[in-house]
């Protein structure tokens, strides 16, 4: 019998309920928050303020009164679109979301579960939603969003290439797939050391992941001054939030979480100095996610849509032969270095 | 088929010869090989460019932080307001008393948001075999805001000022139909209509057609000599240039050309120009504010016999009523009639024209209106375009 069904033991169903209880409170939570921080964060990048008005001090209900008003809104599907298609798109999209946080190390014995194959989990989950966004396109009888569901396929499939590329350099330098082994592993984090090799991947993980999340530059498929939501067009309400918005920030706060842990170092410090120790584990995993959030916020804002044509070509004739060269060099460094420069 | 290269090999354009670049034609990338084909050459555009790979990104997201951490000047609307300045157009506000119902402002505006509804009543007469009085009043005066524009054309147009601007702005309904102010709202809203602006130095003050003069000592001897016929150099001059001349004049030492507009306009576009030449009769009475601007420019003849005052005690103040005009005559009319026949007669025109113009001006001189071409009012003087005292000549 195949180790893994002898092994089988089935956790008590009491932690199950607590951990289960933990990752829905954490992602609406996480959710709000981010959508907080978005809003104020690109205001005040804008040079406005942001929220200011919802619940007294500096609006910080505003998510909270958003999620409120669209759960009132009525609950259209258009006549002629696949009712039950239509249905399961967004759950197809959120629910892989919420698989992600499952395996997010907040600090070394703060994780669901932590699998063997943390990694490889995270980048197979993450490629589903891809299917839910085609789902919600075909579904909705409405051209416009199939034009932007057939972006938004073209797009998400192009750059989970870079994605996994770069994350399985991370796994090369760790020497495992568990995220809990990769943070171990990070005694001065992956950006910094090995040189230029981190950094890089960082940056090409950085690129891809903001493709995934369809987020400007890359946001092609939802292009908002051209397809209105591209193939979110005839969601409201509710539906609305699972498959975009909430999906996006969830999804948003998810990968930031995931690059912290893989580049960043995730509840270590960034570097092993003695008085930075003193900080918690989970203190630090939370300012670099805050600061991952930050860092794609910014150039979120910043930066202008890519043209598709631009898109691909940025992801098929820059990032893949990049990080290919980049398995390389990770290849060469784990095999040649010496003992003395690790870590 | 399309346009083949070779077809417009050859053609050489002002773009290739490099003449529409200032710098020549080195400023500019050479062109294409191929002038028939669109050829971005990405390398060469690039090498021009020189900067390098992603800085563009990085320049862009440097101006975001700093704004991430500049002092937000963002008003918060409705916790706190802006200074509105005082010319806002807000709403527009009706003085009842001044509106004499005379439609100006529903008629001029493009909207037609302005209903006005009015009937007629006959006062009596004030005094024993006067004529009954008969007025206009308002019965209904209102605005549709939904509909208004805010181009003002109606408080510009109003004659009587019985329309204002107010900065109020803060006036939205749930129902449109409230949008249409009637005239207590209207009244109301007078309320916030700023008293107006204070006038400048050396502004018209309001109701009076010029100011009262600064320095009427230095005035005394000219007016006396005004009315005199002047024997010599002004036998041309009309009697009634002199008399705009006079009324001219009056102007305060500060106020400056907005009043000889107004008298020069009333004779009838006779010129700023014209009071110069008589500055001989001792009545150096050139407006003030033209004279000032001219003196430097356009030398006056010496045969006026210029006077030499300074330009404040050129003011002068009317000594006596303007006479009417018809009263004064400078020449015989017949007189007048028999120069301008001889002088058509000599200039070989047919003897009924001859005799036309003559008659013609014979009517003038009886009427003292100066013969001779219409004098143009000139704002500011010319200094190439002819003085006044060229036309004596003419007649």
């Amino acid at each position: 019998m195949p180790d893994f069904i002898a092994n089988f033991e089935l956790t008590p169903w009491w932690i199950l309920g607590i951990k289960l209880a933990v990752v829905l409170t954490i992602v609406p939570l996480g959710s709000l928050i981010g959508g907080y921080a978005l809003h104020k964060e690109l205001g005040h990048l804008q040079h406005r303020l942001g929220p200011m008005h919802a619940g007294g001090f500096h609006g910080w209900a505003q998510t909270l009164a958003d999620g409120i008003k669209f759960i009132l809104k009525e609950d259209i599907i258009p006549a002629k679109a696949d009712a039950p298609v239509f249905k399961f798109a967004p759950v197809m999209i959120y629910v892989p979301i919420v698989l992600l946080y499952t395996v997010i190390p907040v600090d070394s014995k703060l994780i669901v579960e932590d699998l063997d194959v943390g990694l490889f989990f995270l980048l197979a989950v993450g490629s589903i939603p891809v299917i839910g966004t085609l789902m919600a396109a075909w579904s909705s009888a409405n051209k416009y969003a199939l034009i932007g569901g057939l972006r938004a396929a073209a797009q998400l499939i192009a750059y989970e290439l870079p994605i996994v590329l770069s994350a399985a350099v991370v796994a090369m330098l760790a020497g495992s797939l568990s995220v809990i082994d990769i943070v171990e592993a990070q005694n001065w984090a992956f950006v910094i050391w090995p040189p230029g090799i981190g950094l890089i991947a960082f940056l090409i993980f950085l690129a891809g992941a903001m493709a995934e999340m369809t987020m400007p530059p890359f946001d092609m498929p939802i292009a908002e001054s051209e397809i209105i939501t591209g193939p979110f067009t005839e969601y409201t309400g509710m539906r609305f939030i699972f498959s975009f918005f909430g999906a996006e920030m969830a999804h948003v706060v998810a990968f930031a979480g995931i690059a912290a842990t893989l580049f960043l170092g995730g509840y270590k410090p960034i570097v092993p100095l003695e008085f930075l120790e003193v900080i918690p584990g989970f203190v630090w995993f939370l300012l670099k996610t805050m600061f991952m959030f930050f860092l794609m916020t910014w150039i979120r804002f910043t930066l202008p849509r890519l043209r598709e044509d631009q898109l691909q070509k940025f992801a098929w004739k820059y990032l893949i032969p990049a990080s290919l060269v980049l398995i390389l060099a990770a290849g060469a460094w784990v095999l040649y270095a010496p003992e003395a420069l690790w870590h | 088929m399309a346009l083949d290269s070779k077809d417009i090999k050859g053609v050489r354009s002002a773009y290739d010869e490099g003449k529409l670049v200032p710098g020549g034609g080195d400023a500019l990338p050479p062109p294409p090989a191929n002038p028939g084909s669109l050829h971005i050459d990405h390398d060469k555009l690039r090498k021009q460019r020189k900067t390098t790979f992603g800085i563009g990104l990085l320049k862009g997201m440097a101006v975001t932080i700093k704004h991430l951490f500049m002092r937000n000047t963002v008003i918060e609307y409705p916790d706190e307001k802006q200074d509105l300045s005082p010319r806002t157009r807000g709403v527009i506000a009706l003085k009842e008393e001044n509106c004499t119902v005379c439609m100006l402002c529903a008629r001029e505006c493009p909207d037609w948001c302005i209903y006005i509804d009015s009937h007629k009543e006959t006062l009596p007469a004030k005094r024993e075999g006067g004529r009954p009085r008969k007025r206009n009043v308002l019965d209904r005066f209102a605005i549709d805001y939904a509909l208004c524009m805010y181009c003002g054309i109606c408080v510009e147009v109003c004659p009587y000022d019985a329309l204002f601007w107010s900065r109020e702005f803060e006036y939205a309904e749930y129902d449109i139909r409230e949008l249409t102010h009637e005239k207590e709202r209207l009244s109301d809203w007078m309320a916030t209509v700023l008293p107006p602006p204070e006038l400048e130095l050396g502004a018209e003050l309001p109701g009076q057609p010029s100011p009262v003069a600064a320095e009427p000592a230095a005035a005394a001897p000219a007016p006396a000599a005004a009315p005199a016929p002047a024997a010599t150099g002004t036998t041309a001059q009309s009697p009634s240039e002199r008399v705009e001349k006079e009324s001219a004049p009056s102007a305060a030492a500060p106020a400056a050309a907005s009043t000889p507009a107004k008298p020069d306009k009333a004779a009838g576009g006779a010129a700023s120009a014209e009071p110069r030449p008589e500055a001989s009769d001792g009545v150096a009475s050139t407006p003030p504010g033209t004279a000032e601007s001219r003196e430097q420019k356009a030398p006056l003849s010496t045969q006026e016999g210029e006077s030499a005052l300074p330009e404040a005690a050129q003011v002068r103040v009317p000594a006596e009523a303007p006479r009417p005009v018809a009263l004064e005559k400078t020449e015989d009319p017949q007189a007048v009639y028999d120069k301008v026949l001889q002088e058509q007669k000599d200039k070989g025109s047919s003897p009924q024209v001859a005799e036309a113009r003559a008659k013609v001006a014979r009517v003038k001189a009886e009427r003292g209106i100066k013969r001779g071409p219409t004098p143009v009012e000139v704002d500011k003087p010319v200094p190439s375009a002819p003085t006044k005292h060229s036309e004596e000549e003419s007649s």
